[in-house]
């Protein structure tokens, strides 16, 4: 693949079109207001059919895994699929405009429904992952803490302790992202068997807004993303039955099952690192042209065209990223975390310096709210930051190499 | 009820449009989109379809080698297939030889009713759909702002400067919508997907039982004589208020027409 499809440009202009028709004009409102991020979502899943395809996608899933192993185990057939890519384009064209969107698109369906899907009994599937994959429910994946990021399992306090046949879990979670608003909680804890915290199985459970015990903080106020609501989870002795033990078991590889999650949120954002990456070269290349200054467009001016010839480097770069990621979907292949983690430090880096490059292009206006790209810049950061920091992502790719 | 939509395909109006130098109009060799204009009959064609519970919404076209891009943005909206008429004798060829070739094609659908656009965002002689009725031997109805199909008949709140007609016709017939009508919907995923396995039946010019001096440059009887750059747009007056800037204001806007 070296060119979007037709298909797949008849899409991004289409998403394109909601973009600018439902959030380009209401973006102050999202950003800074009050304005929660899931209705417009949730219209967007309704307008281009998405709910009714994760509807019944999950329902053909949930078929096969009824009918037992042999049913499941069949792939999908690779390669010529008119729909390759159609779930990243959403990504790249929201993010044109609001990458906040994707984050909480992205926690709820990427994160919070796979981790479901990927671990949980048929049982709790239907009990919570399709109204998570049809956006009717909006969910949150709760790891960090406020002593426990990069080391996220070696320094996690929450816990769980065993109580007849129930589990009381406790801890404290922050950086959630749908956290104030969150209807489903996957909470991602260790048992204490009194044993020494570093010996101590993971597990997780799932939780429902308003369980008693259970606290749902309001939104923190960061740097950027402000369209995506991210808080804190206070648990206090929240009692839970096995029912809620994702898989039933506490066997399950739970550390297995989130580091795969961790892969799944890192291929994520080359996408979202493309559509920051499109707008802010797309106005930049606009605003060169129409900006005179010393009697010239400053486009003509050489140091500004080097910021121009950099932007569109970065973009083709990532946007190859984006293509192997399609391809190898296609192919039904994954990627390695290594190789997603390679993929996520380059998309990330390029990113922030594309939007800190845009904001020196438009000078004094683009650091200005109005011209738009200021706030692409303040997204970006948190690229190098979340789905594991780029010094995380060094360390994964070196260890890889070396072992 | 099946339903045929003219489509036309034009070149992207983002991109800065050329002219043939020879034949003074639009080159078109390039990818082709849906005029926005159709979308609006598209999506009427399909409500009504949808409304009656049966039947289908059949795409005609007209456009240079075989383009179908803009075919497939109408087939994913959820046309059920498409007529292209393409051939390289169709070169040059005006209005009423278009609605020839239309008219021809549409025959073969055997619709209960045809929709068009008021007129294209390319071409504007908004001539076309009242041609293809008039060939067709069915009334027509145009501008229309709101269309309902009941009893046989089609009912038209056809717009005009002073408000609305309220109009109706018996089936079949061709009608115009303006933008207003309906919003288009947006293609969906699946749409989108579907749309690449509906069928786009090719026809050329002798497809139709037309002869070849019946379109293209030779059978045109519109020639474009000349092609002018349109005046570019002045800069504003400016006026400084000295006591009397209402009276002036008033006054341009009279000039005008505007009060």
């Amino acid at each position: 693949m070296f060119e979007w499809t037709e298909e797949q440009n008849m899409l991004r202009e289409a998403v394109r079109k909601f973009v600018e028709t439902e959030i380009a004009p209401n973006i102050n409102e999202l950003e800074h207001g009050d304005t929660p991020p899931y209705d417009t979502l949730r219209k967007m899943y309704k307008t281009f059919g998405m709910d009714a395809m994760a509807r019944a996608g999950f329902e053909a899933r949930i078929k096969r895994e009824k009918e037992g192993p042999a049913a499941t185990s069949e792939r999908r057939s690779g390669g010529g699929d008119a729909g390759a890519g159609f779930m990243l384009i959403p990504i790249i064209e929201l993010c044109r405009y609001c990458p906040g969107m994707v984050t909480a698109m992205g926690v709820s369906v990427g994160l919070a429904a796979s981790a479901i899907m990927s671990k949980g009994t048929i049982a709790q599937k239907e009990r919570w992952g399709v109204d998570l994959l049809t956006l009717d429910k909006i969910g949150s994946w709760a790891i960090t803490e406020p002593g426990s990021g990069s080391d996220a399992f070696g320094s996690m306090k929450s816990t769980a302790r065993r109580d007849g046949d129930e589990y009381v879990l406790n801890g404290s979670k922050t950086f959630i992202t749908n956290g104030p608003y969150a209807d489903t909680i996957v909470f991602i804890c260790k048992l204490d068997e009194g044993n020494d915290p570093k010996d101590r199985k993971v597990l997780t459970f799932v939780l429902d807004s308003g369980m008693p015990g259970l606290e749902q903080s309001k939104p923190l106020r960061k740097m950027g993303l402000h369209s995506s609501p991210t808080g804190e989870l206070f648990l206090s002795d929240v009692r839970v039955g096995r029912d809620r033990l994702l898989g039933e078991t506490e066997e399950q590889p739970s550390r297995e099952g989130a580091k795969e999650t961790f892969s799944m949120e890192r291929t994520g954002v080359a996408a979202m690192a493309l559509g920051i990456v499109e707008r802010c070269l797309q106005e930049s290349v606009a605003y060169a042209k129409d900006r005179v200054q010393f009697g010239h467009p400053i486009g003509e001016f050489q140091l500004i065209q080097m910021k121009l010839a950099k932007m569109e480097v970065a973009r083709l770069n990532i946007q190859n990223l984006v293509f192997r990621q399609i391809e190898m979907g296609a192919a039904g292949k994954g990627m390695s975390l290594a190789e997603a983690s390679a993929c996520k430090l380059y998309a990330a880096q390029a990113c922030m310096e594309v939007a800190l490059e845009a904001v020196q292009l438009f000078g004094g206006n683009g650091y200005m709210a109005e011209f738009g790209v200021e706030q692409l810049c303040r997204d970006a950061k948190v690229l190098q930051i979340y789905a594991g920091t780029d010094e995380i992502q060094i360390s994964q790719i070196a260890r890889s190499l070396l072992s | 009820m099946n339903v045929v939509v003219c489509v036309k395909q034009i070149p992207d109006p983002a991109q800065p449009g050329q002219l043939d130098p020879g034949s003074k109009t639009l080159k078109r060799e390039g990818k082709l989109i849906l005029d926005d204009s159709d979308a609006y009959g598209v999506e009427m064609a399909l409500l009504l379809a949808e409304k009656a519970g049966g039947g289908e919404v059949t795409l005609v076209s007209m456009a240079p080698n075989g383009e179908t891009s803009g075919l497939r943005t109408a087939l994913a909206m959820g046309a059920a297939k498409a007529i292209l008429v393409s051939d390289d004798s169709l070169a040059g060829t005006d209005a009423l030889g278009t609605a020839k070739v239309l008219a021809a094609a549409i025959k073969r659908a055997e619709p209960d009713l045809i929709v068009a656009a008021t007129e294209s965002t390319d071409g504007y002689t908004g001539t076309l759909p009242v041609q293809v009725a008039e060939i067709l031997g069915l009334p027509s109805v145009t501008f229309a702002k709101s269309v309902d199909v009941a009893d046989g008949k089609v009912k038209v709140n056809r717009q005009t400067e002073a408000g609305y007609d309220e109009v109706e016709c018996p089936l079949p017939a061709l009608i115009t919508v303006t933008a207003g009508v309906v919003e288009p919907r947006y293609p969906s995923f699946k749409g989108i997907m579907a749309a690449r396995s509906k069928p786009v039946e090719q026809l050329t010019v002798a497809d139709l039982g037309l002869s070849a001096d019946q379109v293209g440059a030779a059978g045109a009887r519109q020639e474009v004589v000349d092609v002018t750059a349109a005046e570019e747009r002045k800069a504003g007056e400016v006026i400084t208020d000295e006591g009397d800037a209402h009276e002036r204001v008033v006054a341009f806007l009279d000039q005008l027409k505007l009060i």
